[in-house]
């Protein structure tokens, strides 16, 4: 479990992160998204002990990051995808991993058993003895999570693991997050792609130096939104959008084109009036859904750029 | 301090140094050049036209006439020996000179001692306590055991010694410019830093993996620079010179702490620099204070003696501790992420 209490940090005078509290379950994938600059970076850095906070605590599983024998042993609990991958170039991808391995203190008889599990699962054991200088970009993400993974740690941090990668690597790495979240490892993902951050995260934070929200990507949505039901109607008529505006329950109605969209506190129980309504208008209901809010939209009206 | 982490940081320092062309050429070349074509290009000289040390069969045994007290102008001389004499405007051959002073004169196949020369020439002869004003000596040897040439070729060959301390000073800043600087460029500093070592078995081992093949280089090299400069001088010193106390301390001291300080100014360097020729540059300033020593050395202000060598190794070694201080407050997670440039 990670515990973050009022964590803060400062560099030359500005604040980089401000009072962040946060909890994370073990087993959970949390998604932290936020602007460049919104201090997510320098927030796995001082989770991973490499930088330590200007005020504030860091507790992973019960360990004190401030104790340089702990912050020890929580390195070896950790493992990390920086930003860059930062692999040694002139070395084969198996003497990289080899490497770092043995840094981890991975037994020497479990270490080529191991790495062969991680290259087949990312599809690249046949490349392991090619210097990593000639592999492609893709290729390269895919040797840095498997350092990340190689000492089999209980949770992995994974800064931007996606970024730059063309669809099909992406591809590659997002089915294997998603493998690694079946497993039940704690991930600490920090993502511009707010698409990952949905498919992968139970939680999700919205980071710019403070933490602005916390939630599932759904209850973020409700939280911002509310709950809209769309219906789509063959024709709309003023005496259509009175009634439903007049039922109980109901806090707004808008017109989009052939689209009537609902503001509702509760759709379970709302939705069955709407179309009662509507039909007693003498609408013809072409289909009731409820809209779908993403990420995205939460991001963006939470960092003023939404509408 | 666990040594098998810092072996396995070595390790991979080591690994990646035999696939860097540059600083395989510079580990192999450098030494190579400095053993055996540095000696054979400075000791050349000397091998051509060795001072000679041996006094000459000049063949003045036969003295037959004994000049004292006189002044002596003009005049063709063989076989007389002249004491307490001034001479002016004279040609001598097998004579003997002793207290004399001789102006304007032509000298040869002859001994003078204690005696004064002006705008004399003296040729194939030996002489001791000779005070000269404008005058040649040539074929002429020196009897009374200095001898300026051989003098100078031993402190010369104790010179030599700055080559073998600038190996493993000029070495490390290659290796370290790589090996700190490239890893900053290459942004694997981040993961490795993130690995459960501590600051100082990280410093360490990248350390020993520059200090380790260039103290080798050093050392190895010195075996073939020993057996040319001892086949060369031998000959001319009628000893092998090498090794001696100097040189002992010169290379398996005062090299390996100038090799320490070396790798420790480089880490301090590459804090501040990102690019690995500006790294390199910086780093060998460290050879400065050396060339300066070496040079005050060989103009005759101090004898390289085994006591200077040992003052030399305390100065170094504290000036050592000093930057090993330094260098690892350098290298610690927090600056290397947050203050390195």
């Amino acid at each position: 479990m990670i515990e973050l209490r009022d964590l803060t940090r400062r560099f030359n005078g500005n604040v980089a992160v401000d009072s962040l509290n946060l909890t994370i379950e073990d087993g959970k994938v949390f998604g932290f998204i936020g602007p460049n600059g919104a201090g997510k970076t320098t927030t796995i850095r001082m989770i991973t002990t490499l930088i330590s906070p200007t005020s504030g605590t860091v507790h992973v599983n019960g360990l004190d990051a401030s104790d340089p024998e702990e912050a020890l042993q929580i390195r070896s609990h950790v493992g990390l995808l920086p930003e860059i991958p930062g692999l040694y170039e002139t070395l084969s991808a198996y003497r990289n991993l080899d490497f770092y391995a043995a840094l981890y203190g991975v037994p020497i008889d479990r270490r080529k058993d191991r790495i062969k599990e991680l290259l087949e699962m990312l599809e690249i054991w046949d490349r392991r003895d090619d210097i990593v200088g000639k592999f492609s970009k893709g290729m390269k993400q895919k040797i840095a999570i498997a350092r990340a993974l190689v000492h089999e740690p209980e949770l992995l941090f994974l800064d931007e693991p996606t970024s730059g990668l063309d669809p099909e690597a992406a591809l590659t790495v997002r089915n294997f997050l998603l493998e690694l979240k079946k497993e039940g490892r704690t991930i600490f993902l920090n993502t511009h792609n707010l698409d990952d951050a949905e498919r992968l995260c139970d939680t999700v934070g919205v980071m710019r130096t403070r933490l602005l929200a916390k939630g599932s990507p759904s209850e973020l949505s409700q939280q911002f939104w509310g709950r809209t039901t769309v219906v789509h109607l063959h024709s709309i008529s003023p005496a259509m959008i009175s009634g439903v505006r007049g039922l109980s329950g109901v806090t707004g109605v808008q017109q989009d084109g052939d689209h009537l969209l609902v503001d509702v506190t509760d759709p379970a129980s709302v939705n069955p009036d709407i179309v009662r309504e509507l039909v007693r208008q003498g609408g013809q209901v072409e289909s009731v859904n409820e809209l779908k809010r993403s990420l995205e939209d939460v991001y963006l009206r939470l960092l003023g750029g939404g509408k | 301090m666990r040594l098998d982490k810092l072996w396995v940081v070595a390790k991979k320092d080591l690994a990646e140094f035999r696939t860097n062309k540059y600083v395989m050429y510079s580990i192999l070349l450098m030494p190579l050049m400095l053993a055996t074509v540095l000696p054979v290009i400075y000791l050349s000289a000397f091998v051509m036209m060795p001072p000679a040390t041996q006094a000459l069969d000049v063949g003045n045994e036969g003295i037959s006439m004994e000049i004292i007290d006189q002044v002596v102008v003009n005049g063709t001389y063989e076989d007389t020996s002249f004491l307490r004499c001034e001479l002016r405007d004279v040609v001598a051959s097998n004579c003997r000179f002793e207290a004399s002073n001789l102006t304007n004169c032509l000298v040869r196949d002859s001994y003078i001692g204690n005696s004064t020369l002006n705008g004399s020439a003296l040729f194939h002869s030996n002489y001791q306590g000779l005070t000269t004003s404008g005058s040649t000596l040539s074929g002429s040897v020196d009897v009374s055991g200095v001898n300026e040439d051989i003098e100078f070729l031993k402190q010369f060959i104790s010179f030599l010694l700055i080559f073998f301390i600038m190996i493993p000073v000029v070495l490390p800043t290659v290796m370290a410019s790589y090996s700190f600087v490239g890893e900053k460029l290459n942004r694997s500093l981040e993961p490795l830093l993130a690995t459960p070592t501590t600051d100082s078995e990280l410093l360490l081992g990248k350390a020993a993996a520059i200090f380790i093949p260039c103290m080798l280089a050093t050392w190895l090299s010195f075996i073939p620079f020993t057996i040319i400069v001892d086949f060369m001088v031998s000959g001319i010193l009628g000893y092998a010179p090498l090794p001696d106390p100097v040189w002992i301390i010169g290379v398996f001291i005062i090299a390996p702490l100038f090799c320490i300080m070396s790798i420790c100014l480089n880490v301090i360097i590459s804090s501040k620099v990102n690019d690995v020729r500006a790294s390199q540059q910086l780093g060998s300033l460290v050879v400065l204070p050396l060339v300066v020593f070496f040079i005050v050395a060989l103009a005759g202000v101090f004898t390289l003696g085994p006591e200077i060598m040992l003052l030399l190794s305390g100065a170094v070694l504290l000036v050592d501790l000093a930057i090993i201080y330094f260098s690892l407050k350098t290298f610690q997670r927090e600056s290397i992420l947050v203050r390195w440039k």
